[in-house]
């Protein structure tokens, strides 16, 4: 069966009729990983929690499991779930690696359970609420104006590689301050970071993966030491001087800082690029939607619609993982204590029970904010706003200064990366035209 | 520091009654750390997760005022059960003319 007949038959409505046999599949597939949507379709309908042999965890496919494993961050543990997931197979060698050459292990302290989560998630908070994010509006705007202008002469261009990445990394980066970066190496660092989590490197890229990441952490240790001896007016500064509530622990630790300014700098701006990514992708192959967002793209309760339809539809973040720390029933299945589970949020984002049909760009949906594409719970993505804002403001400039946005290689050569964590379109060549 | 007195009513009809609330937080801070059922507030009070959401008591709908551009997008999003009275508790600063203050919290998205 062709990709594409494959499409056709997600996006008809009623949804029924796909299955696939899930004994015989695993999420580990790469043909699985770039058309997941029918191997969803049959866990919701079949074996909601799902135990997928080749990857050893189970997934969770429907809405409502994963707003019950949200709602319980004690007994569903992202801190042990990130950890077994985290360069699996080879830690202690990752760990060696890291500690020799790139100033330390330092494991993600946001990737944490409560209580001590709470105290690192309080500080995240208060740097991307809706409010100031949208003082950086003008900001942004100036950023994709910037990289559109340097194509939009040329008529075509890569909508990944000369867009979606360059424009998160520039915002981030200025949030951060960081003004002496190299793009492509925050690039090369990004992809070695999140493919930790992707379940699909082997030892040799493993070692190269770690090896990269020794350089961006020395990288941002000495961006760290430098504020530590004289804070600026940035982000980081911020988080090197920042002051948390708890009284015994005022202050982050070194190892901590140097977490949280990789996580800032790496894991937010890989997953808003693939927002992006996916932005452009929906452009091109629906121009019917492209026309219509051009004509409303002055009206904001439509361009904000827009957006969360587009992360329902194609979330950036497929699936993330937790750890039970007892036995406990979920959807049917028992799972034992310990049992490895990777969150399937672009499926819940599927379920017909809750979006009734989910493969249809519905702009009118009434509960088209209920979507899992930030997760939910106390771990819900702490950058949500910045991430819809970069993603509004794509859109809005994009369309204003671009038409007829054509994908320019037929959409079953469309590669993604190979991650269990995102779905991230690797290039998309475009054509189009300036307005 | 000034506290007031609010009270949430929650989706099973009890009503929480905060006597000591202090001014300058918000609704959204004050319920949760009293533990009011419903009101999550899982982005932190970023007024972008809609997971505080409240009926504000007619009576009290003036003094409280309409949200903003950026409340009524997030609202938006939850339009399913949205209401002219429809407020983030997030968004809502305690004030002394706000002493008194009853709202209802929404049900779940």
């Amino acid at each position: 069966m062709s990709a594409t007949e494959q499409t056709t038959r997600m996006d008809s409505c009623p949804v029924t009729g796909h299955e696939v046999d899930l004994s015989a599949t695993t999420l580990k597939d790469p043909t699985i990983l770039a058309r997941p949507n029918e191997f969803y379709w049959t866990m919701r309908h079949q074996d909601p929690v799902h135990y997928d042999a080749g990857l050893d965890m189970w997934l969770v496919s429907r809405y409502e499991d994963l707003q019950t494993v949200l709602a319980d961050p004690i007994t569903f543990s992202v801190e042990k779930g990130y950890a077994e997931q985290y360069a699996k197979g080879y830690i202690e060698e990752f760990k060696e690696i890291l500690e020799r050459d790139g100033g330390g292990f330092f494991p993600d302290a946001i990737m944490t359970d409560p209580p001590y989560h709470t105290r690192i998630r309080k500080l995240m908070e208060g740097a991307f609420t809706a409010h100031r994010v949208k003082q950086l509006e003008p900001e942004i705007a100036k950023v994709v104006a910037g990289l559109v202008d340097k194509f939009a002469d040329k008529g075509a261009a890569d909508g990944v590689q000369d867009f979606a990445v360059p424009m998160t990394i520039q915002i981030i980066c200025a949030q951060l301050g960081l003004d002496d970066y190299d793009a492509a190496s925050i690039q090369r660092w990004s992809l070695a970071v999140t493919a930790q989590i992707g379940r699909m490197q082997d030892r040799e890229q493993m070692r190269e993966n770690a090896r990269v990441i020794c350089e961006l952490q020395n990288y941002l240790i000495a961006q760290i030491r430098d504020r530590e001896a004289k804070p600026r007016d940035d982000m980081l500064s911020d988080l090197v001087h920042a002051r948390t509530t708890d009284e015994d622990n005022p202050t982050l630790t070194f190892k901590e800082v140097v977490s949280l300014a990789r996580a800032l700098l790496i894991a937010g701006n890989e997953t808003t690029a693939t927002a992006l990514g996916n932005l452009l992708y929906i452009l091109a192959t629906r121009p019917e939607l492209a026309r219509e967002l051009y004509d409303n793209v002055d009206d904001e309760r439509y361009v904000t619609r827009f957006v969360e339809e587009v992360l329902r539809l194609e979330p950036p973040v497929r699936g993330l993982s937790r750890m039970t720390t007892r036995e406990v029933e979920l959807g049917g299945a028992v799972l034992p204590k310990g049992a490895h589970m990777l969150n399937l949020y672009a499926s819940g984002n599927d379920d017909e029970t809750v979006f009734e049909c989910p493969r249809k760009f519905d702009l009118q949906r009434p509960n088209i904010g209920r979507h899992v594409a930030f997760g939910g719970g106390a771990h819900r993505c702490v950058g949500l706003a910045l991430a819809r804002m970069e993603v509004k403001v794509a859109a809005r400039e994009f369309v204003k200064r671009i038409k007829d946005i054509a994908l320019d290689i037929p959409v079953e050569e469309i590669r993604y990366l190979p991650t269990v964590a995102t779905r991230s379109i690797e290039r998309l060549p475009l054509t189009f035209a300036k307005r | 520091m000034n506290t007031v007195t609010v009270t949430l009513v929650q989706q099973d009809g009890v009503e929480v009654t905060i006597p000591n609330a202090p001014t300058g937080a918000s609704l959204m801070e004050v319920a949760k750390a009293n533990a009011v059922e419903g009101i999550l507030g899982e982005c932190g009070g970023a007024c972008a997760c809609a997971t505080c959401h409240v009926y504000v008591d007619p009576q009290w709908q003036e003094a409280v005022g309409p949200p903003d551009v950026l409340e009524e997008m997030t609202l938006d999003g939850v339009s399913h059960i949205l209401r002219d009275n429809s407020r983030l508790g997030c968004q809502i600063l305690l004030r002394e003319e706000l002493d008194g203050l009853r709202v209802a919290v929404a049900p779940p998205q």
